[in-house]
């Protein structure tokens, strides 16, 4: 593409075109402009476009798809075509400072945007001239040209911050602070002396003050690693400076807006940071300036305002005076009386107090409401930051401040009772300071652990508390009736069971209240009360106890949530399958009408699945309904089908990826329940879990393999008799999965699976393949994981089949592959085996091939005889070998093998163990006892023989103890 | 280490590095770049012999002189020292070592760009004159006291062997002044130091040490000796030759036996330069038998001994188990909880780095230093120490949980470590958060061996360290967010979220399942 008129026409149209809302007209644009961007001089057109095109539009589209353009593909990737021709490299480097720098704004961040992707790759080896190049422009005096390199510096040197301590990047920082302290000192110096010449000129002023910020930013990346030599030789200049501005008004800059924060609030917020970082990592050098910028933050507080736009600096300027007090030798800048009473009255109060913007989001922001007040998600809030003042000033002055908060909790209170109506919010302030600050520990799962002596709990519960969530109206006050609930929640360790079991009915009641907030809260308290554990391990609340409100409590979530904005409340639908879980039997009543309700609301969220926590508390419910009711009574399992079945056929039928590991998993609770047979609507379904698309996704490999599991379980026959030409598939899926080290265990499953329910004649003519793959597998890479699943397998196959079978069919697709199996993989691998399943599998396998195979007798086989008795009696002795190869450290493993199927996302439709043997052997090392004798008395005088030439010591002496056990000898 | 168990083996899938204790030992360079100013208490490299503005008693010459010295001009120090006479030339080179020793400013350059080097040089051989020779490496001592291009200088004017040949003078102040001069050419790197070495330095200055008593010398001797000595010892990049290093190491046991408090601290300083290097060099000098020694130096209370003599006990226990053993063998450890809070800051974080590296070993070590009762301590630095002697009880907290036995970290946490330690999560600095969350995972994990690992669960959310935790999430750096992912994903959360990797589709009913025809034979 060459640099041309009718070129730049062109791309202006493709240009344009983007923009199109017509999807019709953009996609085939951006697709053009994809197609063409290989070519040499098109970052070139870009850049010629957003300086001189005639259309502002334009300039400003060309800016953003070069800078896309930029981020796609300047980085070299190794291995990879360079995507960008290096003279137009070179021409883009050399021209871009100085367009960004005459462009306007818009086109100016786009542009310093791009210069930062460029410079993280180039910068400072490919790009050696980009800082001179830039600190030349200080001199220009003109301050959008000053604010451009600023921005452009603030997002070169912004991953200082974060990044690791490293020779190249130290090398790096070095080089930047030799060419920029110096000039960005001078600069900052200037800066500050033009504010005060043009003190009363507003425009120049909110420049001058973006510049500000930008260069406290600067300041904060330099120094972030260390502190630089330069700015310890100069810390005088710059901490007098950042103080003097953050003590600094200009009613002139002063904004009316509530919500964004103005240029001095930004300035003052990072200046905070600053001397937070300083007073954390330079403490020594910081220690002469740092009273002074306690002085200054604190007065900075008690004369900011609430508004919303202060909240940043806020939280940061309490931050900072958080991590000071704690430190013992500043302890005395906060000991006087006076000042703590000034900080809990000036600084921490106000901060905790409801604002009309907590008010709004109360209102219409619920869900952003409950993550930051109950999820602690709220970080950057001020009562965050106000908490963690108190819980520093607790460190050293814990007495002290709890008398000053206990006099406020009490005069809020006295102002509520004066007028409720008026004064509801010094109710939520005293509520809030009592359960913010007596809390000295917390957690999620138990609330309070430990309080302080604010006030007596159960004392408040009793007189503050209790009274509001009494009060009949619940949709009066809901933001009293939201913390009283709380309340409950937060100290419910700490309350006795009596106030408790009072609070549990008012809460169902609540679950009624219009409020989301309110009702959210109340199911959330009853799902954590619910949880709660008493004496003996049992749940603290009882069924028995529930008995009276269990039918409102079902009653009052399914209407909760009908309530607009909750349809999809996870909090209510974990409280509705914590209910379940704790009713049991209770609920076998109401089974009906809530298995309806279930499922619709199944179908209707399957049509767009968007709260993942929802759908899993619903999966969860459903699999508790189905447990619950089936477990008296396993012949309503077919009612359960009834009603599920359209559902889950509808998911399957579109498809909705979300939900079918789950619908997989409660298929097969369902299946696992009939006694041995398989309803023909399964039966019906099975050539449509074989097909590829459902194992291509990882996600569904472990429950649709208990799936399968299932149907083999109680349909091997079946299968074998009426799908017989679906085998090949179901070997199909096993093949699939063992040609993968993450998923190889669950293809074992299933072939332990087969092997144990399907007919063996039904097999007859795969089992030599379903080795060879085996085999092949094993030859390419023989990991531990693998291993100990094949062990288990031929063990399986052995106790399924028979010793001679297994011989037999080894021998029979290599001569002596059955002694090669056993010399190189059974005997020194066996002891990795783990699970007691799993072992006594192996147990039993090998016994029968050391007593019931005549090859092991009378072939070269027999040289191993002794060694595979040894190995047997290491695993029944020695402690399990868990080593694992160095190089295995990597693969993926996610689940340990076991016999079982491991995966149980769904608790409650988790699966019994199954053993295959089960009580056929009790003890195998009495069935090795017995099965020796057995194979002694059939030819008299070889096993002795064999014990005594090479059998360890050891190993005989636990061996005579099996035989004693078992009360035989050997002969 | 709990490497090779399964739970091992699932922490360095995780940290996707098998750390073994040789990493957890941190080397003293891990950046050679320096942001700081340069160490305040690090040893002089070079320096320049600046005599008081009124008389210098060491020059014979003055007292002959009765004039006030009068400041010549470069031109006339060149004029003079070209003079057929000696005395002149004497007393031109005289005035070159004045303004050389001049306070503010001495003009080295002037001097070298007049082409004066090889000429002060071919004085150093004038031994019938000995006062010119004096003067002569006086001045050159001054030269090769600034930059490193000024020290070639002196190099380039073949200065190495004739100051060689002066150290063995009868006359001790110009010996000395030679050994002076070699001290600030050795100390300007390894190239120039070991040039020193090859011309044979070492063993001119070992010729002297071999007198059968040492306080035969005058102390200034002694120590200018020492701190050549040192210097010789000195710089990375690479070590001295081992073979000038086995040569110097008996000298070195002897000088840290003398009684002086420079020699001694310069003598501390040389073997801290040379156990800043590998294990195989660390060796050589544990093998030297200095480390009891050492430790006794380590109580001496003189800050500029202990500096030096904490740095090289600090240095030795980067190296092996076996060299790590030897410092504790020594009793070093009784000192530590008073060099822990020593009240110079520097040596804090000296004495906290070395502890780090020891519990960075076996588990009967960590036991030493349970044993010595620094475990409270490290708690307390954790809590309200130092920045920089934080970091270093950091890294001491997270070997620690690595190597130590589920007693030791039970001990650990009994000991309070996890609010201070969790409580700095909020660190401005990405490798010590990172740190820390090892740690955090570290003790989690045997605490999930234990049994315990609900109730620490519970301690750390209750302290406050789960919300930091989940804020780091949302961390700029990668590793930091990644490993704050993984212990909330392994120890906090209930529910396990669908894994979902996005893999290619294939069409189908169903598979295939068949072998491949070609198959060769099975080979296991």
């Amino acid at each position: 593409m060459e640099l041309n008129d009718a070129n730049l026409q062109t791309l202006t149209e493709f240009l344009r075109k983007t923009l199109d809302p017509d999807p019709t007209v953009r996609r085939p644009a951006e697709k053009f402009l994809e197609s063409v961007e290989g070519n040499q001089n098109y970052p070139l057109l870009l850049l010629t476009l957003l300086e001189k095109s005639q259309d502002t539009v334009i300039r400003v589209c060309a800016a953003v798809t070069f800078k896309n353009y930029i981020k796609r593909n300047w980085r070299i990737v190794e291995d990879e075509p360079n995507k960008i021709s290096d003279p137009d490299r070179t021409a883009v480097k050399a021209n871009i400072v100085n367009l960004m720098l005459s462009s306007p704004e818009q086109i100016q961040k786009q542009l310093s945007d791009a210069i930062s992707i460029i410079g993280r790759e180039d910068f400072p080896q490919k790009w050696p001239d980009l800082l001179t190049e830039m600190v030349a422009r200080f001199r220009s005096g003109d301050f959008h040209i000053i604010n451009g390199v600023l921005r452009t510096a603030h997002s070169l040197f912004k991953r200082y911050r974060h990044e690791f301590k490293s020779n190249e990047l130290w090398s790096e920082i070095k080089l930047v602070l030799d060419t920029f302290a110096l000039p960005l000192t001078e600069l900052f110096k200037a800066t500050i002396e033009l504010c005060q010449t043009h003190a009363t000129d507003v425009n120049a002023l909110k420049v001058l003050f973006s510049s500000l910020t930008l260069i406290a930013k600067l300041f904060y990346s330099l120094n972030f690693q260390d502190l630089p030599e330069f700015f310890e030789d100069n810390m005088e200049t710059w901490m007098t400076n950042f103080h003097g501005l953050l003590t600094l008004d200009n009613k002139l800059l002063q904004t009316d807006d509530e919500e964004e924060a103005g240029l001095l609030e930004l300035l003052k917020s990072q200046i905070c940071d600053n001397a937070a970082l300083y007073a954390q990592k330079y403490d020594e050098e910081f220690q002469p300036y740092l009273p002074r910028f306690v002085t200054a933050i604190w007065n900075l507080l008690v004369s900011t305002g609430q508004e919303v736009k202060y909240d940043l600096l806020v939280s940061n300027a309490i931050q900072f005076l958080a991590s000071v007090c704690e430190r013992p030798h500043y302890k005395h800048l906060f000991e006087d009386q006076n000042t703590l009473t000034s900080i809990c009255e000036k600084v921490i109060v106000p901060n905790m107090e409801f604002r009309s913007a907590d008010e709004e989001a109360f209102e219409d922001n619920s869900e952003e409401y409950i993550r930051r007040d109950l999820e602690g998600s709220d970080i950057d809030t001020r009562r965050r930051a106000a908490c963690d003042l108190v819980r520093g000033l607790c460190k050293f002055f814990e007495g002290p401040v709890t008398a000053i908060f206990s006099g406020y909790v009490n005069s809020m209170l006295s102002e509520y009772a004066k007028n409720p109506r008026e004064n509801w919010k010094h109710k939520d302030a005293a509520i809030y300071l009592v359960t913010s600050l007596a809390s000295k520990a917390q957690t999620q799962k138990h609330g309070i652990t430990q309080a302080n002596e604010l006030v007596n709990l159960t004392e408040f519960f009793v007189n503050h508390i209790l009274p509001d969530l009494k009060s009949p109206n619940v949709n009066e006050f809901p933001v009293l009736k939201a913390d009283a609930i709380k309340y409950v929640m937060i100290f419910r360790s700490q309350l006795p069971k009596e106030q408790l079991l009072q609070a549990v009915p008012l809460l169902i009641t609540h679950l009624q209240a219009e409020s989301t907030v309110e009702h959210t809260y109340a199911a959330h308290a009853l799902e954590r009360l619910f949880t709660m554990r008493g004496p003996n391990n049992a749940t603290l609340i009882t069924a028995a106890e529930m008995a009276p409100f269990t039918e409102q409590l079902l009653n009052n979530l399914f209407k909760a949530l009908a309530f607009p904005g909750s349809a999809e409340n996870e909090y209510i639908m974990k409280a509705i399958m914590r209910s379940f879980s704790l009713l049991q039997e209770s609920i076998v009543p109401y089974i009906p009408t809530l298995i309806g309700q279930l499922t619709h609301k199944l179908l209707q969220v399957s049509k767009n699945p968007s709260k993942p926590h929802f759908n899993h508390y619903l999966f969860e419910s459903l699999c508790l309904s189905v447990r619950i009711t089936c477990k008296a009574n396993p012949t309503t399992v077919s009612s359960f089908e009834e009603a599920l079945f359209p559902v889950f056929t509808e998911i399957l039928q579109n498809d909705v990826q979300e939900f079918l590991p789950y619908v997989f998993q409660v298929m097969s609770l369902l299946l696992e329940i009939h006694s041995n047979s398989i309803p023909a609507s399964y039966m019906a379904l099975f050539p449509h879990l074989l097909q590829p698309v459902l194992w291509e996704r990882t996600g569904n490999i472990p429950p649709l393999v208990r799936l399968l599991q299932a149907y083999l379980e109680k349909g091997g026959e079946t299968i074998a008799r009426s799908a017989a030409d679906k085998i090949p598939g179901l070997l199909g899926v096993f093949q699939k999965l063992i040609a993968s080290k993450a998923n190889d265990h669950q293809g074992f499953y299933l072939l332990n699976s087969i092997i144990e329910h399907m007919p063996p004649e039904s097999l007859t003519q795969y089992r030599k393949q379903i080795f060879i793959l085996l085999f092949q597998r094993l030859q390419s890479s023989k990991t531990t994981k693998f291993i100990k699943s094949f062990l288990v397998f031929v063990n399986l196959y052995c106790v399924k089949y028979g010793a001679i079978a297994l011989q037999e069919i080894f021998d029979s697709i290599q001569p002596k592959m059955f002694g090669m199996v056993l010399e190189k993989i059974v005997i020194p691998e066996v002891q990795k085996v783990s699970g007691p399943v799993e072992k006594k599998i192996c147990a039993v396998g090998i016994t029968k091939v050391l007593t019931e195979c005549p090859a092991m007798m009378d072939t070269e086989y027999t040289k191993l005889w002794t060694p595979l008795l040894q190995a047997l009696i290491g695993l029944f002795e020695l402690p399990e070998d868990d080593s694992i190869p160095d190089d295995e450290h990597f693969i993926d493993i996610e689940d340990t093998p076991g016999y079982q199927t491991a995966f149980s996302q769904l608790a409650f439709a988790g699966k019994k163990e199954h053993d295959p043997i089960g009580d056929a052997v009790g003890n195998p090392k009495i069935l090795l006892a017995q099965s020796l004798h057995k194979l002694s008395t059939a030819c008299p005088g070889r096993v002795p023989s064999m014990l005594s030439t090479s059998l360890n010591a050891e190993a005989l002496q636990f061996l005579q103890g099996y035989l004693q056990a078992a009360t035989v000898q050997l002969v | 280490m709990s490497a090779g168990t399964d739970n091992g083996a699932r922490l360095n899938q995780f940290k996707n590095k098998g750390k073994d204790a040789d990493e957890l030992r941190r080397r003293r360079a891990e950046v050679n770049v320096e942001l700081r100013r340069a160490k305040k208490d690090d040893h002089i490299l070079k320096r320049r012999n600046v005599h008081s503005l009124l008389d210098e008693p060491t020059s014979p010459l003055q007292e002959k002189d009765p004039n006030p010295p009068h400041h010549w001009t470069v031109e006339e120090i060149v004029g003079g020292v070209n003079s057929e006479n000696l005395d002149y030339k004497l007393q031109a080179t005289q005035a070159a070592r004045r303004l050389l020793s001049r306070e503010k400013q001495p003009p080295i350059d002037s001097i070298i760009a007049a082409g004066l080097i090889p000429t002060f040089v071919s004085f150093l051989a004038l031994s019938e004159c000995p006062p010119i020779q004096f003067e002569a490496a006086w001045a050159l001592t001054n030269i090769a006291s600034g930059t490193s291009d000024q020290t070639s200088a002196v190099i380039d004017g073949g200065a190495i062997p004739a100051f060689i040949s002066l150290v063995t003078s009868p006359h001790q102040h110009i010996s000395e002044q030679a050994i002076w001069a070699l001290g600030n050419i050795a100390g300007d790197g390894p190239s120039s130091r070991d040039l020193v070495i090859s011309h044979g330095g070492v063993h001119s200055l070992l010729a002297l040490l071999s007198a059968p008593d040492l306080s035969v010398f005058p102390p200034t001797y002694l120590r200018n000796i020492t701190w050549t000595i040192s210097n010789l010892c000195r710089n990375k990049n690479p070590p001295p030759p081992l073979e000038a290093v086995l040569q110097l190491l008996p000298a070195l046991v002897r000088l840290l036996h003398h009684d002086d408090k420079e020699v001694l601290t310069d003598t501390c300083w040389a073997v801290s330069y040379l156990t800043d290097h590998t294990n195989e060099r660390i060796e050589v000098v544990v093998q030297a038998g200095l480390v009891p020694r050492l430790v006794q130096l380590l109580a001496c209370g003189e800050l500029s001994i202990v500096t030096p003599a904490l740095r090289s006990l600090g240095n030795i226990v980067t190296g092996t188990d076996e060299q790590t053993q030897c410092v504790l063998n020594a009793g070093a450890l009784a000192l530590f909880p008073s060099l822990l809070r020593h009240p110079k800051p520097n040596i804090q974080k000296e004495a906290a780095w070395t502890v780090s590296n020891i519990t960075a070993g076996k588990d009967n070590q960590i036991q030493e230093v349970i044993n010595a009762g620094l475990i409270p301590i490290l708690v307390e630095i954790l809590q309200q120490g130092d920045y920089k002697t934080q970091r270093e009880a950091v890294w001491a907290v997270t070997n620690y949980t690595s190597g130590g036995t589920v007693d030791q970290v039970a001990y650990l946490v009994h000991c309070n470590v996890l609010e201070p330690l969790l409580n700095l999560l909020i660190t401005k600095d990405s490798k010590i958060v990172l740190v820390i969350l090892d740690a955090i995972y570290n003790i989690l994990q045997m605490a999930r061996k234990t049994g315990e690992l609900e109730k620490l669960c519970l301690m750390i959310e209750e302290l406050g360290g789960l919300d930091k935790i989940e804020a780091l999430q949302s961390h700029d750096n990668e590793a930091v967010y990644k490993s704050s992912l993984n212990i909330i994903d392994t120890f906090f959360s209930d529910e396990n979220d669908v894994e979902e990797s996005v893999v290619p589709e294939a069409g189908g009913d169903c598979y295939a399942f068949h072998i491949p025809e070609e198959q060769s034979t099975f080979k296991f």
